[in-house]
C-alpha cells in the first residue's frame, strides 16, 4: 500500500535519512521505533512531502509522491498526525472535527466513510466535550481529537508521530486503545515511537531506525526474541 | 446561527437607518456620511487581510488608487459611459492586477509580505505620477459622474442624494456578502491558516490557493471602494494611490479594533469625524490626530471594539463570541 524505497532526506547539509525502506500493508498498525534523533519523524515528514527526499521513491497504491505537495498528500488519502497536535486551539471540539472533513461540509459520505456521528459513537468521551475549546483539553484529548480530526478526511493510511509523548500511563493507554480501534476499522497506520513497551502491545509489526537506516524489521515475537537490538537500540 | 442572524439584522437596521440620513443630515454632513459609507468598505475589506488573514500590507491603497484611476480614465475616454460600466472596468483592472501580484506574493508572509506590498505601491504612485498623459500626474483626473443606466430607467447622478444612495446600497451588499465570506469554510479556513498553517496543509487544504483567492478579493473590495471615492469626489489626486492612503486605512482598522468585523467600520467613523472636528478648530489638526493614534495603539492595543466589548462582558457578564478569542488564545 505505502512503499518506502531507499530515500535519502537532507536537512540542509545534515543527512537525516540515509537510504530508509520500509513498506505497509493494508490494515496493519507499523511501529517505527527508535532513539531520539534517528529519523523518524523525519521519515514520516517526507512521506507527507514536508522534507523532499533527494533520492529514492514513495509510492502510495502505485503512485509515485515524491515531489507533490503536503495537500495534494492528504487529499490522495494520507493523513498526518504530527507530534505536537496541533490542534485549533480557538475551536470546539466539534468545530476541530468539521475542520478534518475538506472544506467544512461531508457530501455523499458512504456507509464505510468517517463522519461526525460515527466518531462520536466510537469515542464518546470526544462526544461529551463537544462544545469545549480545543485550549482547554487535555494533552490526551487533544492527542485524540487530532487522530479522529484526520480521520474525518477519510484517509486510507495515517502517519502519527509519538502519539504518547508526554501522557500520562493511563491516558497512554487510552490513546493506544484508540489507535487500536482505528486500525480495527480498516485505517491502515504508521506509528512512530519511543516507547516500545507501549507500543507492543497494539502494533502488528516494528522497525527500528538508527543512523537515518532500518536496522531491524520483524514482529512482535521477533522483536521480543532480539534483545540485543532492543539494547543497543532502543535502550538508553 | 444566532451569531448570523444578529448580524444581518444589524445589518439591515444600519441600512434603514441610512436610507433616511438625506431628510435628517445637511448637505455637508451627507458628504462626510458618503465618505464614511465608502471608507467603510474600503478598512473592511483591509481588515479581512490584517485581521482575519494575519497579513499586514501596506499596498493597499494600489487597489484603491487604481479603482479610482481606472474608472475616472474610463469615464474620460469613453464617450457616454454608464455609471456602471465605468465601475466594471475599475473592479475588473483590480481583480486582475489583485490576481497577478497576489501570485508574486503568496508565498511570502510577515515583513518580507508587508515589504512586497510597500514596494508595489510605490510603483504603482510612481506610474501614476509618471505617467500624467492618462493619469494627470500631479494635477489629477477630474470627472463628471455620469447617469445610472438600468435599463428601464435613468437616474440622474448630479444630485448627490442620489449618488449616496448608490453609495449606500453597493456598500451594503459588499458588506453583507463580505461577512457571509468570513461565515464559509473558506472564510474560516483563513483564520486557521492564520493560527496554524502546516495543520491546515495536512488536513488537505490548499493555503497558497486561499491566500491567493482572499488577496484578490480584498483587492477587488479596495478597488471597488475606489471606484466609488472617485465618483464621490468626481475627482482623483495622486493621494488616492499614495502609501498614505494605506496608512490611512491601517489607522481606520487600528482605532476601531482589527480583532472583529465591526472594528473597523467604527474606525473609520471615529476617523472621518475626529478628522472634520480637529481640521475645523485648528490647522495642526494632523498633530492632534498623531497623538490620539499613538496613544490608542500604545494603551487600548485591541481598538475601540475591544473597550465596548469589555463593556459589554463588565455590565453583562457575558463573553462575546468574536474573532477577539481567536487572537487571545493563539
Amino acid at each position: 500500500m505505502l512503499e518506502v524505497k531507499n530515500i535519502h532526506s537532507y536537512y540542509g547539509k545534515s543527512h537525516v535519512l540515509q537510504g530508509t525502506s520500509l513498506d505497509l500493508k493494508e490494515g496493519e498498525l507499523v511501529c517505527l521505533l527508535g532513539r531520539n534523533g534517528v529519523g523518524k519523524s523525519t521519515t514520516l515528514k517526507s512521506i507527507m512531502g514536508v522534507v523532499n527526499p533527494n533520492q529514492g521513491s514513495i509510492c502510495f497504491n502505485n503512485q509515485e509522491i515524491v515531489g507533490m505537495k503536503p495537500f495534494q498528500i492528504a487529499r490522495l488519502g494520507i493523513g498526518y498526525v504530527p507530534e505536537d497536535r496541533r490542534i485549533f486551539r480557538s475551536l470546539t471540539v466539534h468545530e476541530n472535527l468539521l475542520m478534518g472533513i475538506k472544506g467544512g461540509k461531508q457530501k455523499n459520505a458512504g456507509t464505510d466513510d468517517w463522519t461526525v456521528d460515527r466518531v462520536y459513537k466510537l469515542f464518546p468521551n470526544l462526544k461529551e466535550r463537544k462544545n469545549s475549546k480545543g485550549a482547554y483539553l487535555s494533552g490526551g484529548e487533544q492527542q485524540m481529537l487530532t487522530v479522529v480530526r484526520t480521520l474525518l478526511g477519510n484517509p486510507r493510511v495515517i502517519l502519527v508521530d509519538e502519539p504518547t509523548e508526554g501522557l500520562a500511563p493511563l491516558i497512554v493507554k487510552d490513546v493506544l486503545d484508540m489507535l487500536d480501534t482505528v486500525r480495527k476499522s480498516g485505517v491502515t497506520i504508521l506509528m512512530v515511537e519511543q516507547n516500545f513497551k507501549a507500543a507492543i502491545k497494539v502494533a502488528d509489526r516494528f522497525y527500528i531506525m538508527s543512523k537515518g537506516k532500518i536496522v531491524f524489521e520483524g514482529n512482535t515475537e521477533q522483536l521480543l526474541a532480539a534483545e540485543d537490538i532492543r539494547r543497543t537500540y532502543l535502550e538508553v | 446561527m444566532k451569531k448570523n442572524y444578529v448580524a444581518y439584522s444589524v445589518m439591515v437596521i444600519l441600512f434603514l437607518l441610512g436610507a433616511f440620513m438625506p431628510v435628517i443630515l445637511k448637505s455637508y454632513q451627507m458628504n462626510m456620511l458618503t465618505e464614511i459609507i465608502i471608507f467603510t468598505l474600503y478598512a473592511v475589506s483591509y481588515n479581512l487581510l490584517l485581521g482575519y488573514a494575519g497579513l499586514l500590507s501596506f499596498g493597499h491603497a494600489m487597489f484603491f488608487g487604481l479603482g479610482a484611476f481606472v474608472t475616472a480614465i474610463a469615464i474620460n475616454h469613453i464617450p457616454g459611459i454608464s455609471l456602471i460600466n465605468a465601475v466594471l472596468f475599475g473592479l475588473a483592472a483590480t481583480i486582475v492586477a489583485g490576481f497577478i501580484i497576489g501570485c508574486l506574493l503568496l508565498r511570502h508572509k510577515g515583513s518580507y509580505f508587508a515589504l512586497l506590498t510597500l514596494a508595489f505601491n510605490s510603483l504603482f504612485f510612481v506610474v501614476a505620477t509618471k505617467w500624467s498623459s492618462v493619469t494627470g500626474g500631479d494635477d489629477g483626473l477630474s470627472i463628471t459622474r455620469p447617469d445610472l443606466n438600468l435599463g428601464f430607467t435613468s437616474i440622474s447622478m448630479t444630485n448627490a442624494n442620489h449618488f449616496y444612495y448608490v453609495a449606500l446600497i453597493v456598500v451594503g451588499i459588499a458588506l453583507v456578502f463580505c461577512w457571509y465570506f468570513t461565515q464559509t469554510a473558506m472564510g474560516k479556513s483563513v483564520v486557521l491558516m492564520r493560527e496554524n498553517e502546516e495543520r491546515m496543509k495536512f488536513l488537505g487544504y490548499n493555503t497558497n490557493a486561499s491566500r491567493l483567492i482572499l488577496f484578490t478579493f480584498t483587492g477587488a473590495l479596495a478597488g471597488l471602494a475606489g471606484c466609488l471615492y472617485a465618483l464621490h469626489f468626481q475627482f482623483v489626486s495622486l493621494s488616492a494611490i499614495s502609501v498614505d492612503m494605506t496608512t490611512a486605512v491601517l489607522i481606520m482598522a487600528f482605532v476601531g479594533g482589527t480583532g472583529t468585523y465591526w472594528g473597523p467600520i467604527l474606525g473609520v467613523f471615529v476617523y472621518i469625524l475626529l478628522q472634520n472636528f480637529l481640521s475645523d478648530i485648528t490647522d495642526r489638526w494632523a498633530f492632534f490626530m498623531g497623538l490620539i493614534f499613538i496613544f490608542m495603539v500604545i494603551f487600548i492595543p485591541g481598538g475601540l471594539s475591544q473597550v465596548i466589548m469589555n463593556l459589554y462582558q463588565r455590565f453583562f457578564g457575558k463573553k462575546t463570541d468574536d474573532n477577539t478569542e481567536v487572537e487571545e488564545t493563539t
